[in-house]
């Protein structure tokens, strides 16, 4: 769906044609089986993902500076991976490539098994949200309805659908509509407004939801609100890319990691945390998850480090 | 006793078109050498307070508003405070203004019209201070968001200040960043610096001279870090969450086991766990 390109169709990237409107039925048809299937409603269930050999670099003057080299894994439906790596390894590009905003050089991006000119693959496409860094930059509209309520109509949905897409969108980020409804997005809160920009993506239905680093510059309070919200994204079956410097919020949140390098991956898989994975995230100037480090430090072992507080708590207490 | 370097008293700010006041009858005192750490939820002023102490806003009223010695009540006080006074702020697209990385370190200086080899050897300490040599010649929209604020914090700090306000300087940076950013805020202290950091993040508050907290425009909390946090409904009514450890701490307590001190760093909490067995 159209996650990202509300705001590639802004800046005229992404024009809206018949052969988009069309897929955008066969989309429809999909989502509405897949909402139909779901028990939890309004969120549909997960995408599968598989990257061969992406590569893609920028211009620099007649340079090009690579930005990924042949970056390949694999995320089953309902998965939820930690993109990690320091700050220019790569992540954004790597999120945009998966997205479709770039296309790679080489290599290929497939989603649910599909490859890219495949049957479906542009329907397959506009089920990949991409909730961009600081994304209430982009809040455009007067009213939050109104903002969220973009993206459905590009994919030329009802009125109807649209409506109920934006209710249950705004209802899932903890903004409900008769409250937050007509709210002008400029008199949210930060952290509202956040939370709004991740509704605009939500509103679309999207399978596979990729997050570039979403926690940036929220307070504590909001930035857990949000963690929570994708929690039940991913109990829901929601595919998840997380691309975030805050290894504690990652380790709460995502079964499997991948660490990008100077744009090539230096690891990737289930996330059970050893001494290795210390080592290599200290490599790429990150750390070890706090509780991680508290379980080494009190000797206990690491196959069991706690994920949250609480479990921390639970196995002290 | 010298006078504080920063010196607001019953500071009032209120936006255009506003309701209300993003900032209302605000103090904040800040000595040379001093690491104040400012936190507060999304929306209680932070911001806003980091543009008044830089001269970039003029008070809408205050009974004192004096930075480095400069009135912040008057246009030229505003004027001279911005020489001794660098702002960072926390996107660092709007403060990215040259073709180069190396250009836009140089910018302030050229600007103050120092000798161009007195320019160069300050622009080559600040990109080996902030490990951005190899991206000198990098266009800044090219670089990573890290990479971005370590080229805006260089750019801040090439002209030599006396005060530094920092707004959420490491929100886009991974944690080797972090670490890199703070230990470059604790030698400005060594250096007599005046310090206010604004940050989200209560790990780096803990290796601040003192914390203040916002609420609505106005100081709720002024004092030393393990005090704020023993608060607990302060803690919880101004959004600021806890550390990692003080969570486990907490947790433990609301299922009847709690330790007999409350942790704010981790060997603190392995402290408290080794006292408790």
């Amino acid at each position: 769906m159209k996650g990202a390109g509300r705001k590639a169709g802004r800046a005229g990237a992404q024009p809206v044609d018949s052969a988009d409107a069309a897929a955008a039925t066969v989309t429809a048809a999909a989502a509405a089986a897949a909402v139909g299937a779901a028990a939890a409603g309004p969120v549909p269930a997960g995408m599968s993902l598989a990257c061969h050999g992406v590569t893609f670099s920028y211009e620099e003057g007649r340079e090009a500076v690579p930005a990924v080299r042949d970056v390949g894994f694999e995320l089953a439906a309902g998965g939820s991976l930690a993109l990690l790596g320091a700050s220019g390894a790569g992540k954004s590009t790597l999120l945009q490539l998966v997205r479709g905003l770039d296309e790679p050089e080489a290599g290929a991006v497939d989603l649910d098994g599909v490859e890219p000119g495949g049957e479906g693959y542009p329907a397959l496409r506009r089920e990949v949200g991409l909730v961009f860094q600081i994304p209430e930059l982009q809040l455009f509209a007067p009213s939050a309805r109104e903002d969220v309520a973009f993206g459905p109509r590009r994919l030329r949905w009802s009125e109807e659908r649209v409506a109920e897409a934006v209710s249950a969108a705004l209802e899932l980020v903890g903004l409900p509509e008769d409250k937050f409804g007509d709210r002008h997005p400029y008199a949210l809160s930060g952290g509202e407004q956040r939370r709004l920009a991740l509704a605009g993506v939500l509103a679309m239905k999207p399978r596979l939801l990729l997050l570039d680093e979403p926690f940036v510059s929220l307070d504590p309070v909001t930035r857990r609100q949000l963690a929570e919200i994708l929690g039940r994204l991913k109990d829901a079956g929601v595919t998840i890319i997380l691309a975030t410097h805050d290894v504690d919020l990652a380790w709460a949140l995502c079964d499997e990691m991948l660490v990008l390098c100077d744009g090539v991956v230096a690891a990737s898989g289930a996330w059970e945390h050893g001494a290795a994975a210390t080592d290599l995230l200290v490599r790429n100037r990150l750390r070890e998850p706090q509780l991680v480090e508290l379980w080494r430090r009190l000797g206990r072992d690491l196959a069991t480090a706690p994920r949250t507080a609480a479990e921390a708590a639970e196995a002290l207490a | 006793m010298t006078a504080p370097l920063l010196d607001i008293s019953g500071l009032h700010y209120r936006y255009p078109g506003a309701r209300s006041d993003a900032l209302a009858d605000l103090d904040l005192t800040v000595d040379e050498a001093e690491f104040v750490a400012v936190v507060g939820a999304n929306g209680s002023g932070k911001s806003t307070l980091a543009r008044l102490l830089g001269g970039l806003e003029r008070p809408a009223a205050a009974r004192r508003a004096v930075a480095c010695g400069h009135d912040l009540l008057s246009g030229e006080g505003r004027l001279a405070a911005r020489r001794d006074v660098g702002v960072l702020f926390q996107n660092p697209e709007n403060q990215l203004v040259a073709e180069h990385v190396e250009e836009d370190i140089a910018f302030g200086l050229e600007n103050l019209g120092w000798p161009s080899a007195d320019i160069r050897r300050r622009v080559d300490e600040m990109l080996a201070r902030f490990d951005l040599e190899d991206l000198r010649r990098r266009e800044p929209h090219l670089l990573s968001g890290g990479q971005k604020q370590r080229a805006a914090l260089a750019g801040v700090l090439a002209i030599p200040r006396r005060a530094i306000v920092l707004d959420e300087p490491t929100a886009m940076l991974d944690p080797a960043g972090r670490a890199d950013v703070l230990a470059a805020v604790v030698a400005l202290r060594a250096e007599g610096l005046a310090v206010v950091y604004i940050t989200q993040e209560m790990d780096e508050v803990m290796g601040a001279d003192r914390v203040v907290a916002l609420e609505g425009g106005s100081e709720a909390y002024s004092g030393e870090v393990d005090g704020l946090f023993a608060d607990g409904a302060l803690v919880r009514r101004l959004n600021l969450g806890l550390p990692v450890v003080a969570e486990v701490a907490q947790e433990m307590a609301r299922r009847g086991r709690p330790l007999p001190t409350f942790p704010l760093t981790l060997d603190a909490l392995l402290a408290s766990l080794g006292e408790r067995s």
